[in-house]
């Protein structure tokens, strides 16, 4: 049985770690947006926010990371390997769509081969999340199989109750975790159950997913593509804020004879991400782009590895340029389905 | 004024003078926010709509970059005057021949700066900057004007937003852009939703030789940034698109608008007011300003 402690608020709890000299990682307000910086003290931390604009998929695949140095025009090109040690760390302030996004993500990037960059990054890494008491009108994660108040991908999770919070250790770095700090057990959370029934009403918005990877396999040429994907613009805003999103390209960036190879976010959505040498561009239009993302989402990945690529976190609607609805074009998908 | 856009729309549709009418309609499941909609039967007009939730830039749809929508058949576009401006600029550019679209211009009070700060009414909370300094309440080109003509806003310094960074210092003002820039993710919304990035191949996206690091690091953020930016001089209408879309919250407009500022002061010129008026980076006098060549 999991065990629940009792902690006053994510502020107290991050006041702990930060004594401890633990390295801490937060949603800290920036103008108009959250972001998930570190910090050193608990002010700069906003526990009460809505959801970070990017999700915390970058902590674990940055945007673009140097993965090797090499040296040309000498007898052998030299090559430098990369610093693969990161700093144990803990995010406290993720929100249940986020950190249901790395179990997720570890199903490919521990996979056939593991990537020792995400793999390190997730082991040195300890995830406080806080379930959620508010919900907009592009939240869908009841209909991914999660809820606002999933542990999926936490270690310790966060739920408000009317007597402060409860801290529920999901896994063992959870409860090692709440062991250092010294939090308080609770014997009998009375309280859980109607905090999660709360949390379920949070969402409104609901359709059956399980009908929509057999209508993808079936209708890869359905006109639904063009009528309603054809307004994408082709930007990358919905995967690059997409906590399970995670195509990346390798470039190598010389300065002379030196440089260094990095990682970097693609996307499917891009022109250039299919275009061939010789110009030919087999997805020449943006909707058969869009298509791609949706199959990769929903039909692809659950194929492989049993799980949807989403959470229903309702990043890329809010962000979208031209408010091109992921979760409207799934249910459309899934009646259609029948 | 959304029932006149309607008939006005239907008509086109069903005497077949055109084969699209590129509009505004509500979205589903928010509505604090609007989508493009792309109609092409007489019944559907009645999905249009217009209210200050009508951001976007529809002409972006007119460009080259969406040939699946140039293959509906003649386009009939909502625009307000920011945006026929850029229609303006697009026929200036050969993009475009004026008699290729229909516009429904739009008599325009303002927009929203972006749907999050929507609560139900404009007001000067949440009016998107633009609109304080706009001269084209009444589209500068239109077949057919929705609502009544209205005057342009009276506004002394029309470039009153850039004021504030420019009396900054040289170091400052780079200090300010490295931290903005530090934010970028080069997901490329910018370009994307931007009528005037049309090019074929653009420069960040050639790798033989790569011009422009793709990754999100100082030196290539510092670089797209800047490049996107001059690329647009004398061209950029400030629709401010760019800024609306950027999922990093970069304040792309007051590049845009400090680079519109020179070209007026240098050159006198305005874009998108007109077809005729030679843009000034496109042609040569002998009387240009040569005094910076040092």
């Amino acid at each position: 049985m999991t065990q629940v402690y009792r902690v006053e608020s994510p502020e107290r709890l991050t006041e702990l770690l930060l004594d401890r000299g633990k390295n801490v990682v937060a949603p800290v307000a920036q103008g108009a947006v959250h972001r998930f910086l570190k910090i050193d003290s608990v002010k700069q931390a906003d526990f009460g926010y809505f959801q970070a604009q990017m999700s915390m998929k970058g902590l674990f695949l940055p945007a673009t990371e140097g993965i090797l140095k090499f040296t040309v025009g000498e007898k052998e090109p030299r090559i430098e390997e990369p610093d693969l040690s990161f700093p144990e760390t803990v995010i406290v302030g993720s929100r249940p769509c986020d950190a249901a996004a790395l179990p997720i993500q570890d199903k490919i990037f521990e996979w056939d081969v593991v990537d020792e960059f995400y793999k390190n990054r997730r082991d040195k890494t300890t995830v406080v999340s806080i379930a959620c008491t508010y919900a907009d009108n592009n939240c869908f994660c009841t209909s991914m199989g999660l809820a606002p108040d999933s542990s999926s991908g936490s270690d310790l999770l966060l739920v408000k109750t009317d007597g402060g919070f409860l801290a529920e250790a999901v896994t063992e770095k959870g409860e090692a975790l709440a062991g250092a700090l010294g939090l308080g057990p609770v014997g009998e959370p009375g309280d859980r159950q109607a905090a999660s029934q709360k949390a379920a009403e949070l969402i409104t918005r609901r359709f059956d997913s399980e009908k929509i990877p057999g209508w993808l396999a079936a209708n890869f040429l359905d006109p639904l593509w063009e009528e309603m994907c054809s307004k994408c613009i082709g930007c990358a805003a919905c995967t690059f804020v997409c906590p399970t999103c995670h195509c990346f390209d390798i470039v190598d960036e010389p300065v002379g004879t030196s440089g260094e190879r990095r990682k970097n976010w693609d996307a499917c959505t891009l022109w250039h991400f299919t275009v061939h040498a010789s110009g030919h561009n087999p997805r020449d239009l943006q909707h058969k782009r869009y298509r791609q993302r949706i199959m990769h989402k929903f039909n692809y990945y659950r194929e492989r590895f049993g799980a949807f690529l989403c959470t229903g976190c309702g990043r890329c609607i809010r962000v979208c340029p031209v408010s091109l609805d992921l979760a409207q074009v799934l249910e459309e998908i899934s009646a259609r389905a029948g | 004024m959304s029932e006149e856009l309607r008939r006005i729309a239907g008509e086109l549709l069903s005497e077949k003078k055109v084969g699209v009418v590129i509009g505004y309609a509500s979205t589903v499941a928010d509505p604090n926010r609007t989508t493009p909609i792309f109609i092409r039967r007489p019944e559907d007009a009645e999905k249009l709509v217009w209210n200050p939730l009508c951001v976007n830039n529809l002409t972006v749809y007119l460009t080259k970059k969406k040939p699946e929508i140039q293959a509906l058949g003649k386009p009939a576009i909502v625009a307000k005057g920011c945006d026929t401006r850029s229609i303006l600029g697009l026929i200036k550019e050969f993009q475009l021949k004026r008699e290729d679209v229909v516009i429904l211009g739009m008599s325009c009070e303002g927009v929203v700066k972006d749907f999050r700060s929507w609560n139900g009414a404009l007001s000067n909370g949440n009016i998107a900057q633009k609109c304080l300094y706009c001269k084209v309440r009444t589209p500068a080109t239109y077949d057919f004007l929705v609502g009544d003509e209205l005057p342009g806003v009276e506004e002394d310094d029309p470039f009153f937003d850039v004021k504030e960074l420019e009396s900054r210092s040289v170091q400052e003002r780079k200090a300010f852009w490295d931290r903005e820039f530090e934010k970028c993710i080069r997901c490329y919304a910018c370009r994307q939703v931007c009528p005037f990035c049309y090019c074929d191949r653009c420069i960040a996206d050639k790798t033989m030789p790569r011009w422009i690091e793709s990754s999100a690091h100082e030196r290539g953020n510092f670089a797209w940034n800047i490049i996107r930016a001059m690329h647009l001089a004398g061209r950029c209408i400030a629709c401010d698109e760019c800024s609306r879309v950027c999922p990093a919250d970069i304040p792309l407009n007051l590049l845009n608008r400090e680079v519109e500022k020179e070209i007026k002061e240098k050159f006198g010129y305005v874009a998108g007011m007109d077809t005729e008026t030679e843009p000034p980076l496109r042609t040569y006098s002998e009387d240009d300003d040569d005094s910076w060549i040092r």
